[in-house]
């Protein structure tokens, strides 16, 4: 089992989500997020959402996402992804875009909100090819199977399974139908599947660590940052990313 | 007409399309599907036109405005009248429609988003008659200050939610509509409420809305014989006016206006506007589903705006018409929030009409038009809604207790 997770640039500041991503990168994380934040983050939660709103509202921007990811990316050697939405990328010049990040060192970018059916359009997995990123597809238990077969033919990397209806945040129950959902999306797609949206404890990981290859916590280490004292903080998110690998490992 | 609509892929030349996350991706499939086939279903119009005749009372008058045509001494102006539809304003057009495809998808529940609480009124209204429950989604300064349509729309039986997140007004309303069709993509139908959104909201929007360009031809041609000169229309989002428009778009001697909120004036900061004129200072961009013209910075990241009316303080534009300006189709103008409340006392006192303060940017520019024009020269603005909500906005104005 391998562990994604995942910060917001800039929050709550911009030097407290490097050490964050830093703190995740020596404590066994296998792939870590940047979010670089939006103001209109419709996948997200009430935790992401809030954190990309004071984000903003501290002065980030793209530019400054950008150094603290090449920075993150010279001194671990945990993969990062870029987390954002599409007008971030489209606004900043898509194959601007996508140059940055290469010389940034990133592995792949995850955009929720630009489909396969743009493509023709905008030719997003296009350019992420030609700068070698992986162009991370987001699947979800609604989605048909001849869409999966598409979208298993562009995809590299792996694929982002959304676990459940919803946005981004802590529930206190996986969906139930977890393992049938993943053995049909398995059926098309044969690279490595990751599972996100909803998993906050080790038991919760455990579970779904049964059933994918990369498990995605987000909102719960954004949470228990701000929920942490002051000078614990750091501490608190390496003992709960230690915690949910040994809740992984196989029995 | 092809070139000014909606192409196979689902765009308005480069703008529109269906930026949404995967997870909505079947659900605007579904709608898209039902829409393109009950737009061909006998039945399924023919139950809309009673509704919009028995239920709105539709037609809505266009009314020629003989007082205020004299004293501004130039073109004759004429008013349609889209207040006087049942619950007040165009809204319940497209909400009749859309409420229709939800009954034949079987969905039991209807969410949309409110700005000035006309859209949600006339959502509420519509699923009171189909049975259908309903939520609202409102941002919480626009629930302060359309306090009258909130009390309506709870009085239908909808759950107002306001909504807390950005700057609590139309844009905030509609990412919560759309968080909430997230979570629930099988059994809500999200009735959104202009001609924005994913693909097919902006051509089905204004496919329901067209019917008030329609009625203006065949009226003005038995009043006046002719085509009009102007069509003016305020835009929020874009449905009223592209309602006004489509009918007309082929007809090059009609001259298409949009008027967007002026506001305080053209002037913005690094995250806010005092105004919300997409066309006078946006950009192309993609947001909430869609590409089109947003106010936003230059890192994409979009822009608080300010109106005095809560139905047009958005930060996005209909794609259409954003590809009808490219097109040089249509022409873009904006009024102020001061020229808005004259415009708003000059109808009032020559015509005896309440205007929404929507509306009244719709005036506003009539009235600067008709100075500039010749007698012979007609023009349309679409009263989109009566004033009756902003009683209390108007109250504090004119320093009037309630």
């Amino acid at each position: 089992m391998k562990l994604m997770t995942h910060i917001v640039a800039g929050y709550p500041s911009l030097k407290e989500s490097t050490d964050i991503a830093k703190t995740m990168a020596t404590t066994g994380t296998s792939f870590i997020e940047i979010q670089f934040p939006f103001s209109d983050p419709i996948a997200d939660g009430k935790t992401i959402l809030e954190a990309n709103t004071k984000a903003l509202a501290k002065g980030i921007t793209t530019k400054k996402c950008f150094a603290l990811t090449k920075d993150l990316a010279q001194n671990t050697d945990t993969p990062i992804l870029i987390m954002t939405y599409f007008n971030i990328a489209f606004k900043y010049g898509l194959e601007e875009f996508c140059r940055k990040a290469q010389k940034s060192g990133v592995y792949g970018l995850i955009i929720p909100d630009i489909p396969i059916d743009e493509e023709p359009f905008e030719n997003y997995i296009k350019l992420c090819k030609k700068y070698n990123l992986h162009p991370i597809q987001v699947i979800s238990p609604i989605t048909p199977p001849e869409r999966l077969r598409k979208i298993a033919k562009i995809a590299t990397g792996f694929i982002y399974c959304v676990s459940r209806y919803g946005t981004t945040g802590e529930k206190n129950t996986l969906n139930p139908d977890l393992r049938s959902y993943l053995a049909k999306v398995r059926k098309h797609i044969k690279i490595p599947l990751a599972l996100g949206f909803g998993i906050s404890t080790p038991a919760q990981a455990k579970e779904a660590a049964r059933n994918a290859d990369i498990i995605v916590i987000g909102s719960k280490i954004l949470n228990l940052y701000d929920e942490t004292p002051a000078n614990t903080k750091l501490k608190a998110i390496g003992n709960f990313i230690q915690k949910v690998q040994c809740a992984c490992l196989p029995s | 007409m092809k070139k000014y609509i909606l192409n196979k892929s689902g765009h308005f030349g480069e703008y529109g399309g269906r930026y949404v996350p995967e997870l909505l991706i079947p659900v605007m499939e579904e709608l898209e599907q039902a829409f393109y086939k009950l737009k061909k279903d006998p039945k399924f119009t023919q139950e809309l036109k009673a509704l919009y005749k028995n239920y709105s009372g539709r037609p809505t008058p266009l009314y020629f405005c003989e007082n205020l045509t004299k004293k501004l001494g130039g073109a004759k102006i004429y008013l349609k009248n889209e207040g006087l539809n049942h619950t007040g304003a165009h809204k319940i057009n497209h909400c009749l429609g859309q409420a229709l495809i939800a009954k034949h998808l079987k969905k039991k529940r209807v969410i949309a988003e409110t700005g000035a609480g006309q859209h949600g009124l006339a959502t509420a209204t519509v699923c009171a008659k189909l049975g259908l429950d309903c939520t609202i989604y409102m941002g919480a300064k626009d629930y302060e200050r359309q306090k009258p349509n909130v009390f309506f729309m709870e009085r239908l039986g909808a759950k107002v939610v306001p909504v807390q997140t950005g700057g609590k007004i139309l844009r905030d309303a509609i990412n919560a509509a759309l968080r909430d069709l997230i979570a629930h993509p099988t059994d809500t139908y999200y009735l959104l409420g202009t001609a924005c959104g994913p693909h097919p909201y902006p051509a089905m929007n204004v496919y329901f809305q067209s019917i008030v360009g329609k009625e203006v031809r065949t009226q003005l041609k038995s009043q006046e014989s002719r085509k009009p000169d102007y069509l003016v229309a305020c835009v929020g989002g874009g449905s009223n006016a592209m309602g006004l428009f489509h009918e007309f778009l082929d007809d090059k001697e009609v001259n298409l206006v949009a008027v967007e909120a002026g506001g305080k004036g053209i002037k913005e900061t690094d995250r806010a506007c005092q105004h919300a004129a997409r066309f006078q200072t946006g950009s192309k961009g993609v947001v909430e589903g869609f590409k089109s013209i947003f106010l936003q910075t230059k890192d994409g990241q979009i822009k608080e705006t300010h109106s005095i009316s809560a139905g047009l303080d958005y930060s996005g534009v209909s794609p259409q018409l954003a590809y009808l300006k490219d097109l040089n189709r249509i022409q873009t103008s904006y009024a102020k929030d001061n020229e808005v409340l004259e415009a708003h006392t000059l109808l009032a006192k020559e015509e005896g009409i309440f205007a929404a303060l929507e509306s009244c940017h719709a005036m506003a520019e009539t009235i600067k038009l008709a100075k500039k024009l010749p007698k012979n020269k007609i023009i349309v603005f679409n009263c989109s809604g009566r004033g009756d909500k902003d009683l209390f906005i108007l109250a504090k104005k004119y320093n009037f207790s309630l």
